[in-house]
């Protein structure tokens, strides 16, 4: 081999990864992450004992790839809006690493594949349930309601409860009422968790056009809101020990953690600051995952209250 | 008006304390089931004679002592009740001139309610000790929110460092009052005979699994089974163990008071009916809980409450 055939090779090699990793941003990995990991607890939590290793996997990948998909079908769709934000306009298809043409097969290649691992090696009613869930994301939330209405989050938040439904359809082959209060808890927590994100960035959101609630109805309303919402939430969290589901693991974890959002939601409410606000949302990230964690935790020791 | 409602606010509170105190006596004085219904006694808006009691609720016989009990402790409950609707109507005429929006008292009108719930569910549910707890959370949180409004005339005391210790101070008072519920709800006070030791050990046995199942019937375990020795100690040394902590965190917290001012003579009242509750409780281990020092435990925890809201009160104002 001469050396201009090796570098020709480096090269081709370092683009090539360069485009997976656009790729691989494009499919808003740490958001994906999050979601599969409440899918995975959702499967841990539909059964006592293992969930058998062939459905962990597959459904795992499934639903990771078609998070993945439509998150990057979101960013198609998104691209102009992107660009105009700060936040978002270092993304794969504003700094023009990939094209849109390319993203299009990118998305149509992953979300078959997903769809079809799920199909054949989980369940259909899972498939199907994660198809409804790709379309209320990409095509639903993403083209119809964001645009539509500050209430387009709220909403929106069905699709990205979703996931411990479609985790607990794969062990069980059923739609369990446990299932459906896991649903009822993200869906709950999307609302407190977009508009403090809206709140310090709703200079961007008013750049992007989008009816965001912080420009629609201003900062005093959603701040509000935010302080409503985190109460519903509270509420919604406690079902689980209120149910028998949970034991005191969780009902101690939740209570830690509830404590700890709404001392950040009356402060939003109270003494308002851009900084408090991205500490709210940084916070409301881990709350999330510590709740999971915890109910995992309680599922396997279960001390009945 | 903000006389008006001062006036109203200083009488609810002291009269929710002896409501709190009446409550405490009732239980333990086992007259919880004096009537067997609620809100009458047989039926009849006070203790009826025995022949009328008895065509009423034939299989549940009388007992006029435990039944008067019951009955003055739902009078003067009731009459405070009344004064917080009273106070609840003020707030919402006087909102904007008062010192108080009407937020809080529109709460406290809701947690009476509740609280009325609680003392029906209390008769209804035969003193399932989970409710009975419940019941004994309210009154203190009804004690405690007019504590809170009544303090908000005390001068402020700004001292923005020591707001969480204060919070946490408080967080840590009601978990060890809902421990005493607990336990005094389930008849543990007596699973420990002794003190410093438990049963003669420093480790007696206990079983927190069955103690600490909150939705049973009193003296028996989810199933029905009877509730053992060991599930009875798991809650008293819950509770043991939870005063130590207390004692810790509020003696310390209540040290660091005595240097700011302002607060120095609440932090001494903190550290004084501390160390008060401290001896009731061991008393009544010791003594084998005599009816007055059991209600004078329960008083004192009331007591320690109000403090401590008073605290949070002066600290939070300004």
């Amino acid at each position: 081999m001469s050396s201009s055939t090796i570098s020709d090779m480096a090269t081709n090699f370092q683009r090539f990864s360069v485009n997976c990793r656009s790729f691989f941003l494009l499919c808003k990995p740490r958001v994906s992450a999050l979601i599969v990991f409440t899918a995975i607890i959702g499967m841990f939590l539909a059964t006592p004992g293992m969930v058998p290793l062939n459905i962990l996997l597959a459904a795992t990948v499934g639903i990771a790839l078609s998070s993945g998909a439509a998150a990057a079908f979101n960013c198609l769709i998104e691209q102009e809006i992107d660009a105009r934000m700060a936040r978002t306009r270092g993304r794969p298809l504003p700094t023009k690493q990939v094209t849109s043409s390319q993203t299009l097969v990118f998305a149509t290649i992953v979300a078959t594949t997903g769809l079809v691992i799920l199909y054949f090696y989980v369940n259909p009613l899972t498939m199907w349930l994660t198809f409804g869930t790709f379309l209320g994301y990409a095509v639903i939330y993403t083209i119809f309601l964001k645009p539509a209405t500050p209430l387009n989050i709220v909403i929106g938040g069905a699709s990205g409860a979703m996931p411990p439904i479609l985790g607990w359809a794969a062990v069980n082959n059923t739609v369990s009422p446990e299932a459906l209060i896991l649903f009822l808890i993200i869906f709950a927590w999307t609302p407190p968790h977009f508009w403090a994100l809206a709140l310090y960035r709703r200079g961007e959101y008013a750049k992007s056009g989008l009816p965001m609630l912080p420009v629609t109805h201003g900062e005093e309303f959603t701040r509000l809101q935010i302080l409503y919402y985190t109460l519903i939430l509270i509420a919604v969290t406690l079902i689980p020990a209120a149910m028998g589901m949970s034991g005191w693991i969780y009902l101690l974890g939740i209570l830690a953690l509830d404590a700890r959002f709404l001392w950040y939601a009356i402060n939003i409410h109270r003494n308002y600051s851009d900084d408090l606000a991205k500490r709210a949302f940084r916070f409301s990230i881990w709350y999330l995952t510590w709740l999971f964690a915890v109910l995992l935790v309680d599922h396997y020791f279960h001390f009945p209250i | 008006m903000q006389n008006l409602f001062n006036r109203l606010t200083f009488i609810a509170m002291a009269l929710a304390l002896c409501v709190v105190v009446l409550g405490a006596y009732v239980r333990l004085s086992n007259a919880g089931l004096g009537c067997p219904d609620w809100p009458g006694c047989y039926g009849h808006i006070t203790v009826p004679h025995h022949q009328v009691a008895q065509q009423a609720f034939p299989d549940k016989p009388l007992e006029a002592p435990k039944a008067w009990k019951e009955m003055v402790h739902r009078y003067f409950a009731g009459t405070l009740a009344v004064l917080i609707l009273t106070i609840f109507v003020t707030a919402w005429r006087g909102r904007g001139q008062l010192n108080t929006k009407p937020i809080l008292p529109s709460v406290l009108l809701l947690l009476v309610m509740l609280q009325a719930a609680l003392g029906m569910w209390t008769v209804t549910l035969l003193l399932k000790p989970v409710i009975v707890s419940l019941h004994l959370l309210g009154g203190m949180a009804t004690l405690g929110v007019l504590t809170w409004l009544v303090s908000k005339r005390l001068p402020a005391a700004a001292d923005i460092s020591m707001r969480s210790w204060a919070l946490l101070a408080l967080v840590i008072l009601v978990c060890q009052i809902a421990l005493g519920g607990w336990t005094s709800s389930n008849y543990a006070a007596l699973a420990c005979p002794d003190f410093p030791m438990c049963q003669g050990a420093w480790a007696p046995h206990t079983d927190f699994f069955h103690g600490f199942r909150l939705i049973r019937e009193l003296g028996q375990n989810a199933d029905g089974s009877q509730l053992s020795l060991q599930a009875l100690t798991a809650i008293h040394v819950m509770h043991r163990l939870g005063a130590l902590f207390t004692f810790l965190y509020l003696g310390w917290f209540g040290s660091k008071l005595l240097k700011i001012s302002g607060l120095a003579v609440w932090g001494r009242l903190l550290l004084g009916m501390l160390l008060v509750q401290i001896a009731l409780g061991i008393s009544n281990v010791v003594l084998s809980l005599p009816l007055a020092v059991a209600v004078a435990h329960n008083a004192g925890a009331a007591i320690l409450l109000m403090t401590l809201v008073v605290i949070n009160s002066k600290l939070n104002q300004g």
